[in-house]
């Protein structure tokens, strides 16, 4: 048997609570890959990166740097499912290790409960550790059940991405990881418009009108490219691109629908594990996913 | 006549300037390429990055009590195609962290925020959500530290502004 | 004794530089990678600030009072004694010995002797093959013997043997004895006092550059290109036309398209808001209209006057720089703030020009590296008495600015040689 490899996993909330299938499938398909995720029950909220940091920067960054100190401790690398909480660590861990000033006063106020940043920790996403650390040919030996004669369309959505010299990412208009790791299941990776579009999600807050144009027009976009469903990372972008779609079915047309899977679902079929997609598809996906997991058919 | 209110002390401008990457504003050449990268501005001509950050380079806070400063995506499309790498969108930020006091924050936002210091998640956690978890066999995760949370906040005085803090923006529902 | 000198590239500060120098009785071995010289200009038909033939420049001092000029092909470039030239011509090593330079130089086969034709192309008649030209941007072809372009000094054509099916019909044809298919590239050794770098620029390919979608249709150009388009002697008979066929009516230009920018190219390129505001002046004459975005306008002093014809003939000025070019519908569309109205704006047009930044070429080459500084560009004086450079070996510049450097660096070079007598 080969040796497990473990990654301190960062949880955040709406992965864990929201849609723990996410959890599921990617604790499944991880552990296929001998990985083992450790939560820490220090960590808090990350805090999220598209409000909270306009409330107060300076406490967003304070309360990043506490979670980022918190994994410190664990010696591991961080893995976080969220793309938001990605975002916050690795913006909140670069930005300590480029200002010295910055971390000197968030040191001052992480004394207080015995901690300390160094800005040291590797932060990582769903992509770099399946992508870079166990790669493409190790994944493909997993693949018992080829989505051959499907079409997908990866949705990376920002803040996986951006600001590259955060998310050490392999690039922000044209990324390619998440492209191969579709390719890997046997399916196709679908050509669309704006392939780096935002899903609209950050503003629903302030404009939830604003947002759902935007959403209806990424929606729209992919699903002229023919694609079967899409693909995404971020539980932000998930729901954003599922709840949307019931609204723009009644605005424009009623046909407007296109399925939406999480990148480590997918996996799980293509690794022989369409059961457990199945069995929350009804409580998780409130567009339908089932003609989908059919047309996958026979092979699972 | 409007007559609109300015700082001639600069001192907006010099706030955001001692900012974490806030310097970055002074390499923003005023080349517009941010407003035509904008998805927002694409479809609302009053979404303006560039001339946002006009007014930060000029130090007129009026921005920061502009309601439309919420309406960046961070999507950071404008920050991509910058040819200064200006880091527009955390400009914008710094913007609204200066509307806080005024009230210029989506009740949403704020409600977040409130969630986070009292129960470190911006989600409550029900009793039906853990047994979900527990169903799936997913690992317990325990309570949040929140005392962590109000310690290291402590000198910020956060949680005293958010008490005296009441949206004037309004806007959508959380999530 | 004779001081002899060596000059890398034969563009027209390398052409500028020698000319002085081999007045001043200084032995000059001028050595130029192409097959002929004149560098970038072989490629800009007109050149500013006169609106000249490019290829009819000789460099000469005489350029600007006006009086006259002569043409490279009446060049003293191949009958100058102390002059020699040599195309096709690689640099492959430099080595510094007591105070002198030994150069080690390979030039690649022309296989038509220089000195035995004379120039009647009746083997670029009987040639069978045909491929793409170099200098066409329509779709044009060449021969696999050829002259890159009709006014070319040498004016010798040249065989490419990467396409040359040695059929043997221009052997058969030539009356002079002049083919030669079997001749082999020589290397020879040069010694030197000094050697100047005037190895010039090359417009960028933007291929990697985001957002202008310069590899997704043949109707986003650079500025060079266009220049090709409206070129009298280039494919298109100077029609300027798009990737269909149909004449252009609308052209939409983006200034600084890579260039001022961290990401891309950080510097200025200096010379190409000038270039496109006489390209924009030419599409005026045959009454296409244009619009020029640019973030602000940097035109030398000696060209200002392209600007000032530029506003009357009604060239449109758009303050912004795009984000992208979109094709829709098979038309590139420009999509860019009017930064004075505040306005987005979405200009479809029938071709758009990008000004892609000029970047070195002796940053190409590994045995210039020591000479080089930032960005690929040289020092005027890289070293005393020994490396120079001028033209834009050290930056990016228009003509003027060029030839008055290649003027100041032969001197110098001169008196540093001569020790000031």
């Amino acid at each position: 048997m080969s040796k497990m490899k473990t990654y301190t996993y960062f949880p955040g909330c709406m992965v864990p609570f929201r849609l723990p299938h996410f959890e599921l499938a990617a604790r499944a398909v991880l552990k296929k890959l001998d990985i083992e995720l450790e939560a820490n029950p220090g960590h808090a909220c990350c805090p999220e990166p598209t409000t909270f940091t306009g409330v107060d920067f300076e406490a967003w960054i304070t309360l990043a740097a506490r979670n980022v100190a918190v994994s410190e401790t664990t010696g591991l690398e961080t893995l976080s499912l969220c793309s938001g909480c990605f975002h916050t660590l690795a913006v909140a861990n670069h930005m300590i290790q480029e200002d010295e000033n910055l971390k000197g006063r968030i040191n001052e106020r992480l004394k207080t409960v015995g901690l300390k940043v160094t800005g040291r920790l590797i932060v990582k996403n769903i992509l770099h550790v399946l992508h870079g650390d166990v790669g493409l040919e190790r994944i493909k030996k997993e693949i018992t059940h080829p989505l051959t004669g499907l079409k997908f369309a990866p949705h990376y959505g920002c803040h996986l991405v951006r600001p590259l010299e955060a998310t050490h990412m392999d690039d922000a208009e044209q990324p390619k990881w998440m492209d191969d790791l579709i390719e890997v299941t046997g399916a196709e990776v679908a050509d669309f418009e704006d392939k780096m579009a935002c899903c609209g999600a950050p503003i629903m807050p302030s404009d939830a009108d604003k947002a759902f144009t935007l959403t209806a027009d990424r929606i729209e976009k992919i699903r002229a490219s023919g694609a079967d469903a899409i693909i995404v990372v971020c539980p932000t972008c998930y729901t954003q691109l599922e709840t949307q779609q019931k609204k723009a079915t009644a605005k424009f047309d009623p046909e407007y629908s296109i399925p939406v899977l999480y990148l480590g679902e997918l996996l799980a079929i293509s690794m022989g594990m369409k059961d457990m997609v199945i069995s929350n598809a009804r409580r998780y996906h409130r567009v339908k996913v089932g003609p989908l997991l059919e047309k996958i058919g026979g092979a699972a | 006549m409007v007559v609109r209110r300015s700082t001639s002390d600069l001192a907006f401008r010099n706030w955001v300037l001692e900012q974490p990457e806030g310097e970055t504003l002074l390499r923003c050449y005023q080349c517009g390429r941010c407003t035509s990268a904008c998805p927002v501005a694409a479809i609302d001509n009053s979404f303006n990055p560039r001339l946002f950050l006009q007014k930060i380079l000029l130090a007129d806070e009026s921005l920061a009590e502009e309601q439309l400063v919420w309406t960046c995506l961070t999507c950071e499309q404008c920050e991509v195609r910058c040819p200064e790498h200006v880091k527009i969108p955390h400009l914008l930020i710094l913007a609204k962290v200066r509307g806080l006091v005024g009230g210029n924050i989506p009740q949403a936002a704020l409600d977040r925020a409130r969630a986070i210091l009292a129960g470190g998640r911006i989600i409550m956690v029900n009793e039906s959500m853990l047994k979900t978890r527990d169903k799936m066999g997913l690992p317990d995760l325990g309570q949040p530290p929140v005392d962590q949370i109000a310690s290291v906040l402590k000198e910020i005085g956060l949680a005293k502004k958010l008490e005296n803090v009441e949206s004037v923006y309004g806007g959508g529902s959380n999530e | 004794m004779t001081k002899t000198v060596v000059v890398i590239g034969a563009g027209l500060a390398g052409i500028q530089v020698t000319q002085q120098l081999t007045d001043l009785g200084v032995t000059v071995h001028l050595i130029e990678k192409e097959s002929i010289i004149g560098g970038l200009a072989t490629h800009l038909g007109r050149v500013f600030p006169t609106g000249d033939c490019a290829l009819c420049l000789d460099a000469c001092e005489e350029l600007f009072d006006g009086h006259h000029r002569r043409c490279q092909y009446r060049s003293l470039l191949t009958s100058k004694k102390n002059l020699k030239l040599y195309t096709q011509t690689e640099i492959r090593s430099i080595t510094e010995v007591d105070g002198k330079f030994s150069l080690s130089i390979k030039s690649h086969p022309r296989y038509v002797l220089l000195d035995r034709c004379v120039v009647c192309l009746e083997c670029i008649n009987v040639c069978d093959v045909e491929i793409p030209d170099e200098y066409a941007i329509r779709g044009g072809t060449r021969k696999a013997i050829y002259r890159p372009i009709s006014q070319g000094v040498p004016l010798v054509p040249l065989i490419d043997m990467d396409h040359c099916t040695q059929c043997g019909k221009c052997v058969e044809v030539c009356g002079v004895d002049a083919i030669d298919l079997a001749e082999k590239a020589k290397t020879r050794t040069i010694k030197a006092d000094a050697l100047i770098l005037a190895t010039g620029v090359e417009e960028k390919i933007p291929l990697n550059l985001p957002g202008y979608a310069y590899s997704e249709s043949d109707d986003i150009i650079t500025q060079r290109e266009l220049a090709r388009l409206i070129d009298p002697t280039g494919d298109t008979d100077g029609q300027v036309i798009t990737s269909s066929g149909d004449a252009a009516a609308k052209v939409t230009m983006i200034l600084c398209a890579g260039s001022r920018d961290l990401e891309a190219t950080e510097y200025c390129s200096q010379a190409c808001c000038t270039y496109s505001l006489k390209h924009a002046n030419m599409l005026r004459d045959k009454e296409i209209d244009v619009t020029i975005c640019y973030m602000d306008l940097r035109v030398q002093k000696a060209s200002n006057h392209y600007l000032d014809l530029a506003r009357e003939k009604g060239v449109k000025f758009l303050r912004g720089k795009p984000d992208r070019v979109v094709v829709r519908n098979g038309k590139p569309t420009t999509i860019v703030e009017d930064t004075q109205t505040q306005q987005r704006m979405e200009i479809e047009s029938d071709i758009v020009v990008l000004a892609s930044p000029l970047s070195p070429l002796a940053s190409q080459s590994e045995v210039l590296a020591d000479f080089l500084g930032e960005y690929g560009f040289a020092l005027r004086v890289v070293k005393e008495g020994r490396v120079y450079a001028c033209g834009t070996a050290t930056g990016p510049e228009d003509i003027p600015t060029s030839i008055a450097e290649a003027n100041a660096i032969a001197l110098r070079v001169y008196a540093d040689l001569e020790g000031g007598r």
